[in-house]
């Protein structure tokens, strides 16, 4: 009876050990995204730099002699959702790092779960200037902050395109408001005046009424922090009433979806970008044609952060010599990475510096270089 | 004056859209006392499928008209008799979880399909400026206003002319009796459902030819919807036509002379007063039922 008894006892702990000694075969990294909800489609060619900078790195031979594998989880760029991902990932899959949460808000709230867990969280598009400002030694950014951007090119809005009554719209989000709060900032202490400021939700579907108010503030150019839904809506509403002023944007717009959604009406907008299928870099010609080889599209902005993530933590990890996680970080933080969109390596707080970030022209459906600026330390 | 015209005509085009993309919404509720979650995700369906047919496959505007509302039509036929016909009478509960399930399933079936792209219908009609006096408005909005109002006429003459129409509202008075006068109730229910579905969809594919058409949007859709339905009166017609002017309106007002960061809270504080003045909405009866 007690034989019966502790045979599928046995069993288990058998199915057990075996499941254990397949999952060492592959290093994990998770990655959290919104796959679903209303910034799913930028959540989504995050991922598919991802999974091309995962297919390159295990070509190669994979990472201390391991496969290299990644569990997606899809945040939904909720604060809470992510959290939730966060926990699975690290106790039911055993990640060894974590690449996410997309909006800033998710980050942030994923932030005390890495630090809690002690794992490196690593984000190539959270922007919110205060994530590397909260002392978190887990945390890095391989991106710009709206405070990097704004003062990269402030100058050039002000001395180039000749911006003097500027009004700022923006996604009623902390990286809307950050965006707008920063730049407003920026072009005010050159001498710029400030004529309107406004917010909207994400998946607004009209802009009639922005644009209305923009029309009767008289400013001659127009700064527009939105994803890549909202800004081309934006964009084709603004030429649908005829308005000739001059649009700067930040956020997803120089994506072959964006000018594929704007048609004309993207002619002559002016977009800052951390990264342009168009740069001329040997890196960035190799990874747009593995990238439109695989996708049959141009990659965007988040593609290329997915991609730097992704090849920042192999490389941390083949440097630590092991996944133990105080060795990762210490490696993460010196990071050396040659990405496609320039040279990336962290500061004390997590923050990188020395890639590049472009002013693009979307010229006949082309984003066209119009100046290049480096994000320094 | 330029900016309140230029205002008013904004709130006054968005208003009639919102009517459209409210009507399938306060039909099916009107008639059938269903709550449907998923009327959101069925225009989305709509919207989609406008797509793919005028982009992909390059059909004429208005032959896709025909064909989205079509295959709505049978499609809400189709989850009335297989799924709704299931719990009826049964109370609102498990018909509210059955249509929250639909949207959840309809969803994500059509991320799967399409992928989460931003897409567009093709549209014959053009979006340049067209300036009437000192307004600025375009074609395609024109043309889709009176499509609209084209489309709420002839549901209303469906309703109130038709044998069809006719055995839908004795059905919603009271089913029994018009079980024992002959109308086939089940089938009436169906068509209702059907009717609503096939609203939905043309909604969704008419407003995917300015906005856009995508996946993820249903639930936006739905809370837009919901507000007014509330505000003129659950399964009124004349106050789903009223409730989308007054929340177009009152949010082009507010976004022109207050904020716009704020304009989403209108619609729920026009709710909140509405609840709270007249639960029944402007144009709602007070229906006693036998």
């Amino acid at each position: 009876m007690r034989v019966v008894r502790s045979l599928p006892i046995g069993v288990l702990g058998l199915a057990l050990a075996i499941t254990g000694a397949h999952a060492q075969e592959t290093i994990k990294i998770g990655v959290i995204q919104p796959l679903t909800g209303s910034v799913a489609y930028n959540g989504t060619t995050d991922v598919n730099g991802s999974k091309l900078a995962l297919d390159q790195i295990n070509a190669k031979g994979g990472v201390l002699g391991k496969k290299l594998e990644l569990v997606i989880e899809d945040g939904q760029c909720r604060p809470a959702n992510s959290v939730s991902a966060a926990e699975k990932l690290v106790q039911r899959d055993k990640v060894v790092a974590i690449s996410g949460a997309f909006c800033s808000s998710s980050t942030l709230a994923v932030m005390p779960v890495a630090a809690n867990y002690k794992l490196p969280l690593i984000t190539g598009v959270s922007s919110s200037a205060e994530l590397t400002e909260k002392g978190n030694p887990w945390f890095f950014r391989a991106t710009e902050t709206d405070a990097l951007l704004a003062k990269a090119f402030s100058k050039i809005l002000y001395d180039q395109l000749k911006l003097r009554k500027v009004a700022y719209i923006g996604v009623n989000d902390d990286f809307g408001r950050g965006g707008v709060a920063e730049f407003e900032k920026q072009m005010t202490a050159l001498g710029a005046t400030t004529v309107m400021k406004e917010y909207f939700e994400h998946g607004t579907s009209d802009f009639y009424t922005l644009l209305t108010k923009l029309k009767s503030s008289g400013a001659d150019g127009v700064f527009v922090a939105a994803e890549t839904q909202d800004g081309s809506i934006f964009v084709k509403q603004k030429a649908e009433l005829g308005l000739p002023t001059k649009v700067f944007g930040v956020g997803s717009w120089a994506t072959p979806d964006f000018i594929k959604l704007t048609g004309e009406a993207s002619e002559g907008i002016y977009a800052a970008v951390p990264y342009a299928s168009t740069m001329t870099t040997p890196k960035n010609k190799a990874f747009v044609t593995a990238y439109t080889d695989r996708y049959h599209e141009a990659p965007g902005k988040y593609s290329a952060a997915g991609y730097n993530t992704i090849n920042i933590l192999a490389e941390a990890i083949i440097r630590a010599g092991s996944t133990d996680p105080e060795k990762l970080r210490d490696a993460l933080g010196k990071t050396d990475y040659e990405g496609p969109n320039g040279h990336f390596q962290f500061d004390s707080k997590g923050q990188a510096s020395g890639f590049s970030v472009v002013l693009v022209q979307l010229l006949k459906g082309v984003p066209t270089v119009a100046a290049t600026s480096t994000i320094e330390p | 004056m330029d900016l309140f015209l230029q205002l008013l005509a904004n709130g006054l085009v968005i208003g009639t859209f919102y009517a459209l993309s409210a009507l399938g919404l306060t039909l099916v509720f009107g008639l059938m006392r269903v709550v449907n979650f998923a009327h959101g995700e069925l225009y989305v369906v709509g919207g989609l499928l406008g797509w793919a047919l005028t982009d992909l496959v390059g059909l004429n505007f208005f032959l896709t008209l025909a064909v989205v509302i079509f295959c709505l039509a049978v499609s809400g036929y189709l989850i009335d008799r297989l799924l709704i016909a299931r719990v009826r009478g049964q109370g609102e509960e498990p018909t509210i979880l059955l249509t929250i399930g639909l949207s959840i399933f309809l969803t994500n079936t059509a991320q799967l399909v399409v992928g989460t792209t931003p897409e567009k219908v093709v549209s014959p009609f053009a979006s340049k400026p067209l300036f009437l006096g000192s307004v600025v408005i375009t074609q395609s909005r024109l043309v889709l206003v009176a499509i609209s109002a084209a489309l709420i006429v002839a549901v209303h003459l469906l309703i109130q002319r038709t044998t069809l129409g006719r055995s839908m509202r004795a059905t919603f008075q009271d089913s029994m009796a018009a079980q024992l006068s002959g109308i086939r109730t089940a089938h009436v229910y169906g068509f209702t459902f059907a009717l609503g579905a096939a609203l939905a969809g043309a909604a969704g594919m008419l407003l995917g030819s300015i906005y856009v058409a995508q996946a993820n949007i249903g639930n936006v859709v739905s809370l837009k919807a919901f507000v007014v339905v509330i505000l003129g009166g659950m399964g009124s017609f004349a106050g789903a036509i009223v409730g989308g002017l007054i929340l177009g309106i009152s949010e082009a007002f507010w976004g022109g002379y207050m904020s716009s960061g704020y304009v989403d809270a209108i619609g729920f504080g026009l709710v909140i007063a509405m609840l709270l003045v007249r639960p029944y909405g402007l144009f709602g009866k007070h229906v006693e039922r036998a």
